[in-house]
C-alpha cells in the first residue's frame, strides 16, 4: 500500500502531464501547470475503504506533504495514527501502538526503491511511458491507470484519477482491488509550492 | 537484517499446534449450577460488524499493526485484514456447511494454514463452541466457568465474569492451553457484552499476542431467512 500511496501522491502532479498528453492528443487546449514548476504539494484527504463484507465503508482521515524530488510525508490521523516518511533515500513508517508512535521495522525497502525509481520517471513527465501502467482517458477529467504486470494486476485491477476543474489537480483517486473492493481518496485544502522544512519528512 | 513483519505474522499464526512444556494446563472444575445465560452473552447473536485495530507482537518484540473487519451473520463469519492505509491483505468467509472460502490473499498471506489459523482465532473470539458436553462450575473455588468439550477433545472455557468483562481459554486434547482471549472494558449491546479491547495470546511453537481495539461495532439486526 505504501507503493500505492506514492502513486497517489505522485498522481497529484503526475496527472498534469498525463492529462496534457491526453488533451493534446485530442487537439484540446492545454493550460495546465508544467510538471517542472511544481516543487511541493500539501493536502488533506478523506479515505473510504469499501469491501463486500462491510455494511458501510471504513473512513480514515489524514494529510500528506510531497516535495520534489523525492520527499513524502503521508499521515493518517484517524482511525489509527500512522506516518510514512521518505526523505534522502530513506523510508520510515510509524504506527501508533499502545498510544505511542512506534517505528514499523518490517517494511520492505527493496519494493520502495522500485517505487522511487518510478517517481523519478514521473517527475520527468514520462508518465505515458510508464512500464507499470497502461494509461487511458475514458472521459474528460478522468485518467485510468491499468497495471501491465499480471502479478501487480492481481493486487490492483485499476486506479482511477478524477481531476478537478482547477489547474489539473486531483480531486479524487479510486483504487480498485477487485469486485466490491476499492479505496477512494478525496483531497481538499491543497497548497502548492510552499517552502517545507526538511524536518517534516524526517520527524514524527 | 530482520525478516519482514508479515512473514513473522505468518510464522506466529502457523505455530499454534505444538505446546511448550511450561504452558498452563486445564484447571480443575468444581461442577455446580449453571451460568449458561452469562456465557451466552460472550458471543454476539444475529448480524454484527466489527472493525478493530490489531496490534500483533512476538516474544522478540517485533510486530505490526493492521485493521481487521469481522462480519457475523447466521452460520457465516467473514473477516478481512488490511493495512492501516486500507490495502486488503486477506479476506475470507467461513460457513458452517461449506467451510472456508478465501476471497483474497496477498502473499505471504496466501498459505492455507494461515487462513485456517486466522479463522480459528476469529471463531474463538466470536463463535460459541459446538460442544459434545457442557459443564458449569468454578475453578479455584471462585471463578465461574462454562466448560465446552468438543468431540475431538478440545476444551473451551468461558469465564463470563472477569473484571466486568469475560475471558476465553481453549485447550488441546492434551489439556494444554493453546489460546487465551481476555476482553476488557466491556459494554452491553442488547444481550451481548462487547469488549473495547481484546488480548489474544497464542501458545505453541511461537508465542504471539494480538491486541485488538474496537473502532466500530454495529448490530445489523436479526439473521434473515
Amino acid at each position: 500500500m505504501k507503493r500505492l500511496l506514492l502513486l497517489v501522491a505522485l498522481s497529484l502532479f503526475v496527472a498534469v502531464p498525463a492529462v496534457q498528453a491526453g488533451a493534446a492528443s485530442r487537439g484540446e487546449p492545454v493550460t495546465q501547470v508544467q510538471p517542472g514548476q511544481l516543487r511541493s504539494v500539501q493536502a488533506d484527504f478523506i479515505q473510504e475503504k469499501h469491501l463486500k463484507i462491510l455494511a458501510r465503508p471504513i473512513i480514515s482521515t489524514g494529510s500528506f506533504t510531497f516535495q520534489a524530488p523525492q520527499s513524502l510525508r503521508w499521515e493518517y490521523r484517524t482511525p489509527i495514527r500512522s506516518i510514512l516518511l521518505m526523505h534522502g533515500g530513506k523510508v520510515r513508517k510509524f504506527v501508533e501502538r499502545d498510544g505511542v508512535l512506534t517505528e514499523d521495522k518490517g517494511m520492505r525497502l527493496d519494493a520502495m526503491q522500485v517505487v522511487l525509481a518510478e517517481i523519478s520517471n514521473w517527475l520527468d513527465g514520462r508518465f505515458t511511458d510508464n512500464a507499470m501502467f497502461t494509461v487511458s482517458f475514458p472521459k474528460k477529467q478522468t485518467v485510468l491507470l491499468t497495471p501491465k504486470e499480471p502479478g501487480f494486476a492481481a493486487l490492483i485491477s485499476s486506479i482511477e484519477l478524477k481531476l478537478g476543474d482547477q489547474a489539473g489537480l486531483l480531486d479524487k483517486v479510486i483504487i480498485f482491488e477487485g469486485p466490491g473492493a476499492f479505496t477512494s481518496l478525496t483531497f481538499s485544502n491543497r497548497l502548492l509550492n510552499q517552502e517545507i522544512p526538511a524536518a517534516v519528512f524526517t520527524k514524527q | 537484517m530482520k525478516p519482514p513483519v508479515f512473514f513473522l505474522l505468518i510464522i506466529l499464526l502457523l505455530g499454534l499446534t505444538g505446546c511448550a512444556a511450561q504452558q498452563p494446563s486445564l484447571p480443575e472444575l468444581t461442577v455446580e449450577a449453571g451460568e449458561e445465560r452469562r456465557c451466552a452473552a460472550v458471543f454476539p447473536q444475529g448480524r454484527w460488524e466489527f472493525v478493530h485495530t490489531i496490534e500483533f507482537s512476538m516474544a522478540d518484540g517485533s510486530g505490526a499493526t493492521v485493521l481487521g473487519v469481522t462480519s457475523l451473520g447466521g452460520d457465516e463469519i467473514a473477516c478481512a485484514l488490511m493495512t492501516v492505509e486500507g490495502f486488503t491483505l486477506f479476506e475470507a468467509v467461513y460457513r458452517d456447511k461449506e467451510g472456508l472460502e478465501v476471497r483474497r490473499a496477498v502473499p505471504p498471506f496466501d498459505k492455507l494454514a494461515f487462513a485456517a489459523g486466522l479463522m480459528e482465532d476469529v471463531r474463538t473470539i466470536f463463535r460459541a463452541p459446538s460442544p459434545a458436553k457442557v459443564q458449569y462450575g468454578r475453578a479455584g473455588g471462585t471463578i465461574p466457568i462454562c466448560r465446552y468439550t468438543g468431540v475431538e477433545g478440545r476444551i473451551t472455557d468461558i469465564l463470563p465474569a472477569m473484571a466486568g468483562c469475560w475471558q476465553i481459554r481453549t485447550y488441546g486434547a492434551d489439556q494444554a492451553l493453546n489460546r487465551s482471549v481476555v476482553g476488557s472494558s466491556c459494554r452491553k449491546e442488547g444481550e451481548s457484552l462487547i469488549p473495547e479491547h481484546f488480548e489474544l495470546k497464542g501458545f505453541g511453537h511461537t508465542n504471539y499476542t494480538l491486541k485488538m481495539t474496537l473502532i466500530h461495532v454495529e448490530n445489523l439486526g436479526a439473521v434473515g431467512k
